[in-house]
């Protein structure tokens, strides 16, 4: 073998304390959304200093997104895996009107119709992925059919109407102890971050998800039981949408069969803005996590400005068109500058080197 | 790279070249990337009606003159003369590709849904609006002109997918032609063909070759851009070859050998893997075994893999051989047959199975089916891995990347920096880190599909000797290509296929690429 000595980025791989890629401080672009967020914010406690900056904005804030987060962090799963799930916020409602329904209507336990309401969104998750999988559709249309009638069933159980006085025993769980004055839902969507975190970097599982996601061929190929994995992640989204439902009706005391509709374009538009940030081009649960709070700090802060409701739809709907285009364009940016500064040029006689700067230019090959 | 006997700066060999007959003049053209030379003042010259080969290992510049001249770089220095006039610099996003000169690239970008028709009368120039009314009826007179001119007998009806491999590459060169001269008027006009015989089945190059020769025959010129040296010099008039940014010479192709092409490109002599004595092990069973097997073409099989041995598959493309590798590695599902694997029947043979026995395959198409491009070189290299190391689902990546820079110091990969990302590294060291992500599991047999695809001369020997000293120790290889001087180099006995079977074997000495040849065009002819 040649003597090629290791680049300084590859001759530290003894610390473990990095997941792969050793780019923490080479990107700036990785944080380009949490300066935005900072920017935001000093221009909110700026612009409305007597509402704004308030411990009770503050836990409103993030007591509120809590659903939505835990929402969009089921999402990222088959995301990563390279599939939509069109049907996770009906799952929220089905959820939602099943846990009001049984505890109101017919008198049930709160415990028992919650572990219900989760057991359909296995469910759901179940028929998901058998299709996608047996039939090899295109979960996109599979999840946007299933998602319809999931949303007809939860007006069956709901009786097309809104079911409230849920037990309150739940919202106490959900709300009313808050820790350092922050709602508890809070900690446990930041609990399943974690989770979903470590699973995605550290496990087997999530490189796998991550493969299947990149190319299906080359993990099948390298012996990676992608429909398997693909079923999987389609189970995680639904079971998960299904506890946020449970949160959600938690938080609200009550359901109706339009509890979920709300949540599809924020969840959509969390995930896809983190992808822009901390891992760029990846689905990463504490981008998602940022980028919930990012849109609810814009959000809130307009709406204390003054401006009416529909700015919620504009904010959410330009975050999810922004964050596709701007995921391409830094992603290629950022390829760009890896070829230029990673490569040691002409570090070797052998001429078998990726040439130019161009990423996309695959040399002579 | 020290400057050599061969080196002829500004292709001394023409002479000066004479206006009129020069259809395209490169003088002294440079380019840099981030400070890194890429061109160091290149001169390439293309006469009219000739086919010109640019050759050159991955990395020596060949990409970034064809970029160049198409507009997607734009040069630090130089000259450029189309037809006598020299073109401003800088050329535009367009490069010169409104003053006669087309680019048919690797991937044909050709839509399998349209025809043939709607392809050519789609004006690539774009100079019209998109609004003006196409009066199909002139554009399919023009198209049938084009094609019968050409003597291209395809329907212009036809739908681009169900055309064959070799007709849609024809199909693209006639409608670049054609583009060109609606832009230009009937000029002639210089068409630069990147890599476009790769994907082609080997006997079918020569119906593009014959192409080519007709476009020639008409005063129209061709640079041929090509790794691969048995076709380059059964077309081309000339050659230039580039080495590390430079011009390492310009050649008629009369007179020249293979070997002094490969010398002339690796800029010192070619040495050929030895293939030292045969290592079957025929004292022990078959390391992996197939009866009776039969999937889309290959019809009841029977196929022994010894350890210590090189099994060589060819055959006329059709014939079945390529299918051989995914099949045995169950990639494919058989209709019919037994699969054994040290002895013991593999019931049902998956990739994840067949990994288990230490079975591994290395796909042709690494783009498509060899490594995530987009993910980095360490998650590439880890990801059979994965499990490793800590006996269960938690990843241990600080060993597994510790492995991923064992395999790129080992096997020579350049950048050796296993955190760029995988689509960073050239054709070459792609194939190399695969091949030693495969070698690092200990494989019992090595399933490979055209190793060498793509691959430049340099690498390629490389991938040779990895697979022989593998081989070496005990392993056992199937190598399905139609690349005859592999079989040559590589294979110690070679099976021709032809209609899913095994028609021909040739053992050792026996294999050259006349025998090699001779069987698989003779059966073609019977």
């Amino acid at each position: 073998m040649t003597a090629i000595d290791d680049t300084p980025a590859t001759s530290t791989a003894t610390s473990d304390a990095a997941a792969p890629p050793r780019r923490r401080f080479r990107e700036p672009e990785r944080f380009a959304l949490i300066g935005v967020w900072i920017v935001l914010i000093v221009f909110f406690v700026l612009r409305v200093p007597d509402t704004f900056p308030t411990t009770a904005n503050l836990s409103n804030m993030l007591g509120s997104q809590a659903v939505l987060l835990i929402l969009a962090l089921g999402l990222i799963i088959p995301l990563r895996a390279g599939d939509y799930d069109l049907s996770v916020a009906s799952v929220l409602t089905l959820s939602a009107v099943i846990v009001a329904a049984l505890n109101v209507t017919h008198g049930w336990s709160i415990w028992i119709a919650s572990v219900v309401a989760i057991l359909a969104g296995v469910l759901v998750g179940v028929v998901n992925g058998f299709i996608v999988a047996r039939f090899g559709i295109d979960p996109f249309i599979v999840t946007l059919g299933i998602g319809t009638i999931v949303v007809g069933l939860s007006s069956i159980v709901a009786d097309s109407r809104t079911v409230s006085g849920v037990d309150p025993v739940l919202s106490d769980v959900m709300l009313s102890k808050p820790f350092l004055n922050i709602p508890v839902d809070f900690y446990y969507a930041v609990v399943l971050c974690a989770i979903v975190w470590y699973v995605f970097e550290k496990t087997a599982l999530g490189q796998r998800l991550l493969f299947v996601g990149q190319n299906r061929d080359v993990a099948r190929l390298n012996g990676v039981a992608v429909q398997k994995l693909r079923w999987i992640g389609l189970i995680c989204s639904a079971t998960i949408a299904a506890c946020a439902g449970v949160v959600y009706v938690g938080t609200t005391r009550s359901a109706d069969p339009g509890s979920g509709a709300g949540f599809l374009l924020p969840a959509f538009a969390a995930a896809f803005l983190g992808s822009t940030t901390l891992r760029i081009g990846r689905f990463n649960p504490w981008g998602t996590l940022i980028a919930v709070y990012f849109l609810v700090t814009g959000i809130t802060g307009l709406q204390l400005m003054g401006a009416e409701q529909y700015v919620q739809q504009l904010f959410y709907g330009s975050a999810l068109v922004i964050a596709v285009v701007l995921s391409q364009a830094v992603r290629v940016r950022s390829l760009h500058k890896r070829v230029a500064t990673a490569i040691p040029v002409s570090a070797t006689p052998t001429t078998d080197l990726a040439e130019g700067e161009n990423p996309t230019e695959r040399s002579d090959s | 790279m020290s400057s050599e006997q061969s080196v002829e700066p500004g292709g001394g060999a023409l002479g000066a070249p004479t206006a009129g007959t020069a259809l395209l003049e490169v003088i002294g053209l440079s380019k840099a990337f981030s400070g890194a030379p890429a061109l160091r003042s290149v001169d390439l010259t293309i006469r009219a009606g000739e086919i010109h080969g640019l050759l050159g290992a991955n990395g020596s510049g060949k990409s970034t003159l064809i970029k160049i001249l198409a507009g997607f770089h734009q040069p630090d220095d130089g000259r450029i003369i189309v037809n006598g006039d020299e073109r401003p610099m800088p050329l535009g996003p367009r490069g010169l590709r409104d003053h006669g000169v087309a680019f048919v690239h690797q991937d044909l970008g050709l839509i399998p849904a349209s025809t043939v028709l709607e392809h050519m009368a789609l004006d690539s120039h774009g100079a019209a609006p998109g609004l003006r009314r196409i009066s199909w009826r002139d554009e399919r007179l023009r198209v049938e002109e084009l094609l019968a001119r050409f003597q291209v007998s395809i329907d212009p009806d036809a739908l681009i997918e169900i055309l064959s491999p070799v007709q849609r590459a024809m199909v693209a060169v006639v409608r670049a032609v054609g583009d060109q001269e609606r832009a230009i008027g009937n000029a002639r006009s210089l068409l630069v063909l990147d890599e476009p015989t790769v994907f082609l089945p080997r006997d079918e190059i020569d119906l593009l070759f014959a192409l080519l020769r007709r476009l020639k025959s008409q005063g129209n010129s061709v640079v041929l851009v090509s790794h691969d040296l048995d076709e380059v010099l059964a077309v081309t008039d000339r050659v230039t070859v580039l080495r590390d940014g430079s011009l390492a010479g310009t050649r008629d192709v009369a007179g020249q050998t293979r070997q002094d092409i490969v010398e002339l490109i690796l800029g010192a002599p070619d040495e050929h893997v030895p293939h030292g004595k045969p290592t079957v092990r025929t004292d022990l069973p078959p390391l992996m075994a197939a009866e009776g097997l039969t999937g889309d073409r290959i019809q009841n099989l029977s196929i022994e893999l010894r350890g210590g041995e090189v099994v060589g598959v060819t055959g006329l493309a059709g014939s079945g051989f390529e299918e051989l590798p995914e099949l045995l590695f169950g990639a494919r599902t058989r209709r019919a047959g037994t699969i054994l694997v040290d002895g013991r029947e593999v019931t049902r043979p998956t990739p994840r199975e067949m990994l288990d026995r230490r079975i591994t395959l290395v796909p042709s198409d690494r783009k498509a089916e060899g490594a995530a491009q987009d993910l980095t070189v360490n998650e590439n290299l880890a990801l059979p891995f994965f499990g490793d190391h800590s006996g269960g689902w938690l990843i241990r990546w600080s060993a597994l990347r510790e492995q991923a820079q064992r395999i790129c110091r080992r096997f020579n990969v350049v950048p050796p920096s296993v955190e760029l990302t995988f689509s960073n590294l050239s054709g070459g060291n792609q194939q190399k880190a695969l091949l030693g992500k495969w070698f690092q599991t200990d494989p019992l047999v090595m399933l490979l599909n055209e190793p060498t695809q793509g691959v430049d001369v340099g690498a390629r020997r490389e991938i040779f000797k990895l697979i022989r000293e593998a081989v070496t120790d005990g392993m056992s290889a199937l190598c399905a290509t139609s690349d005859y001087e592999q079989l040559v180099e590589l294979a110690d006995r070679v099976l021709i296929l032809q209609d899913g079977q095994v028609r021909h074997e040739l053992h050792g000495a026996e294999i050259t690429k006349d025998s090699l040849a001779a069987l698989i065009y003779s059966e073609a002819a019977a």
